[in-house]
């Protein structure tokens, strides 16, 4: 139990008039273990494969490359202008 | 169930008052108990309180989270809205990290939250309210308007087919009645689109601050538009339906628009951003929240006092009242200035520290619910306002029909109403509604509010479905924006949730979550009395409401006041046990349509 010592009367601690006992987790625990990556970190939608994101990053245009890793610059759309919407 | 007292009371003026309670209400989300005393002689309410006897505290193991698990976490504060705390939740952390949603997944959250508004309040509405004016219910409260419903003709026969207003209350009764049914498939309809774009239903698995995870492809927003269309067809038929239901009682019952009247104060947060304009900036939120495409704003006595998010935001305060809590006036200030450099009170949610303390409930003296009583402070009266919500929709159409500044091809908002324009579907062409500004915040207006805001639910998803497929067909498919937890910050989140004002504030301290607040509305609508002895919402309109059941006090069962606490939607999340005194604790499971028939 953590270390939680059931009986142990310096672990309890009243707030209001609730008893209350030892925190699984302390409130200074870590929110994150270091060296673990981070999917939402800054940098990461650039590295994606396929998604070609525009300066204003608020919108971005797909290449073939993001639904195949095979021959995918044949399989871009023929006219530039012309959207790529690839099914998934 | 109800219980009635056996004392009965004699009040001061001779007048024989009896205490009656409904403790739990039914078919509600949650453990509300409602405690009157009844005039019978006169045929009123005297005296109302309501009480919850539950707690919850996400505020108290919040604290210490990481920040980015703060929506999955605080999704789970309702069974049946919890993608809106999803979504709130998100609003408050894209200002705390500085970031904000793609347009195309601005526009995916918007669709899930439309479909989010449709379902719970056609299967609310349809399936539970309604319950309350069906044909079998008013055959056993008021004998006498069912006799009259079988003689008047419905005025929208034409669209819904029903001829009279006793044939619209049959085709409400539970599980037998026409609408009844087909409420019930069309919110298996508005689930699967709310799946479609928020991949879960109802704690969203694929929202997150900066994006989503759905991928926007042609097909998701087809699929979401061929069930809208079905879906509208349903809502168009809806409304008159309503309209015809609810005009009868006015017409049938004169002074039933004093059943659970009260002074017009009446709060919105503001739904549906704009994805082109909202960055999320605490600077620049009054701009983005008036672009919100249903429109924030505080409405009190019919007047809009405000539409700034900003002075929304400032004017928070929650109050202990009588409440089980200790104060917090001398814990820890985390904010006591705005980025704006405004002051912070003290009672805002930013600074709010929770103390729980259990305790007797003391009906008479108090304290007697879990529940706070959030008000707003009004700064050109100095007052604290108990405002509600009117169920959601009551305020969210009064503020942005006052406004005046919703303008898009389906919704439009004139100063005065809000008009809805429904495209042509299977089987019926376009059709135009319009919601007018009522003369009263009552159980009606609130219950009719509703319907309306169906079609205006519906009518949005429709622009937003458009405006992503055109996006899309442009060759956009960025929905998500990545970012970094600074190491501190504070954020606030302003929704609606499907039953009105949802507000999530959070600060940070060394990336972690030092103080979250998810204010919902039920603490606002079931707010005890406060420390100013002011009645919470339930309370003030139930106070004084005249009785037009048939039934005396031996059959009695409340149904206007019943139907005056359904109008608010209550709920408060948690298991419901039935106390029938004694100790005895009775535990009904129930399976809806087993055995149906036999």
């Amino acid at each position: 139990m953590f270390g939680f010592k059931r009986n142990g009367k310096s672990k309890e601690k009243v707030v209001a008039n609730v008893r209350v006992g030892k925190p699984q987790v302390k409130p200074t625990a870590s929110a994150h273990t270091a060296g673990v990556k981070r999917g939402n970190a800054r940098g990461n939608s650039e590295k994606e494969a396929g998604i070609k994101t525009a300066p204003d990053r608020l919108s971005a245009k797909a290449t073939a490359r993001r639904s195949t890793g095979i021959n995918a610059e044949a399989r871009n759309p023929i006219d530039p202008r012309m959207p790529n919407l690839p099914p998934a | 169930m109800s219980t009635v007292s056996e004392q009965d009371i004699q009040a001061g003026k001779g007048t024989r008052l009896v205490e009656m309670a409904w403790d739990p209400i039914t078919r509600i989300i949650g453990n509300l108990g409602i405690y009157t005393k009844i005039d019978f002689a006169n045929r009123k309410v005297v005296e109302c309180k309501s009480t919850s006897s539950m707690f919850r505290g996400y505020s108290v193991f919040m604290r210490g989270k990481d920040p980015r698990d703060a929506h999955f976490i605080t999704s789970r504060i309702c069974g049946i809205c919890g993608d809106n705390h999803a979504t709130c939740s998100v609003y408050a952390q894209n200002m705390a990290y500085g970031i904000k949603t793609p347009i195309l997944g601005e526009m995916i959250f918007n669709l899930g939250e439309a479909a989010e508004y449709m379902f719970d309040h056609a299967i609310f509405q349809d399936n539970l309210v309604f319950v309350d004016f069906c044909e079998r219910m008013v055959k056993e409260t008021n004998p006498g308007l069912l006799a009259r419903a079988e003689k008047t003709e419905a005025k929208h026969a034409d669209i819904h087919g029903y001829r009279t207003i006793a044939d619209i209350m049959r085709s409400l009764n539970p599980f037998q009645g026409a609408i009844y049914r087909e409420a019930l498939q069309m919110s298996r309809l508005t689930r699967e689109m709310f799946c479609l774009m928020e991949g879960r239903h109802v704690h969203p698995s694929t929202l997150y601050p900066g994006g989503v995870g759905t991928v926007p492809t042609p097909q998701l927003f087809t699929d979401y538009l061929v069930r809208l269309m079905k879906f509208i067809d349903f809502a168009k038929k809806l409304v008159p339906l309503n309209d015809d239901i609810f005009d009868f009682f006015y017409e049938a019952l004169p002074g039933y628009e004093m059943v659970g009247n009260r002074r017009i104060l009446l709060g919105c947060w503001g739904a549906f951003q704009n994805p082109e304009v909202v960055d999320y900036s605490y600077a620049r939120m009054t701009d983005w929240g008036r672009a919100m495409y249903v429109t924030p704003g505080v409405v009190v006595d019919g007047e809009l006092v405000t539409t700034d998010l900003t002075e929304i935001n400032l004017g928070i305060r929650i109050l202990l009242g009588n409440s089980y809590y200790e104060d917090w006036q001398n814990e820890e200030m985390f904010v006591s200035h705005d980025p704006l450099g405004n002051e912070v009170d003290k009672r805002h949610p930013w600074n709010q520290t929770t103390i729980p303390k259990p305790q007797k409930r003391n009906l008479p003296e108090g304290p007697y619910s879990w529940v706070m009583s959030p008000r707003w402070y009004n700064k050109r009266t100095g007052e604290f306002l108990p405002l509600d919500t009117g169920g959601g929709p009551l305020a969210r159409l009064w503020a942005t029909a006052l406004a005046g500044l919703v303008d898009t091809p389906y919704v439009k908002s004139t100063g005065k109403s809000v008009t809805i324009t429904l495209p042509r579907t299977a089987s019926s062409g376009e059709m135009q509604l319009e919601w007018k500004v009522p003369k009263w915040a009552n159980t009606i207006e609130r219950d009719r509010a509703r319907a309306y805001f169906i079609a205006y639910a519906a009518g949005m998803a429709m622009k937003f479905v458009e405006d992503a497929l055109k996006r899309l067909r442009g060759g956009d498919v960025r929905v998500f924006q990545d970012f970094d937890v600074p190491k501190e910050a504070i954020g606030c989140g302003f929704h609606e949730a499907v039953r009105g004002v949802l507000s999530h504030h959070l600060v940070i301290r060394d990336r972690k979550i030092a103080n979250y607040h998810p204010y919902p509305p039920t603490p606002w609508n079931a707010s005890p009395r406060d420390h100013m002895g002011q009645p919470g919402p339930y309370e003030d309109a139930v106070q004084g409401l005249p009785i037009f059941e048939e039934n005396g006090q031996e059959n009695f069962k409340g149904i206007d006041i019943m139907r005056t606490v359904r109008s608010f939607d209550p709920c408060l999340p948690c298991g419901v046990h039935m106390y029938v005194g004694d100790g005895k604790v009775i535990e009904q499971h129930h399976s809806p349509m087993l055995g149906f028939g036999k």
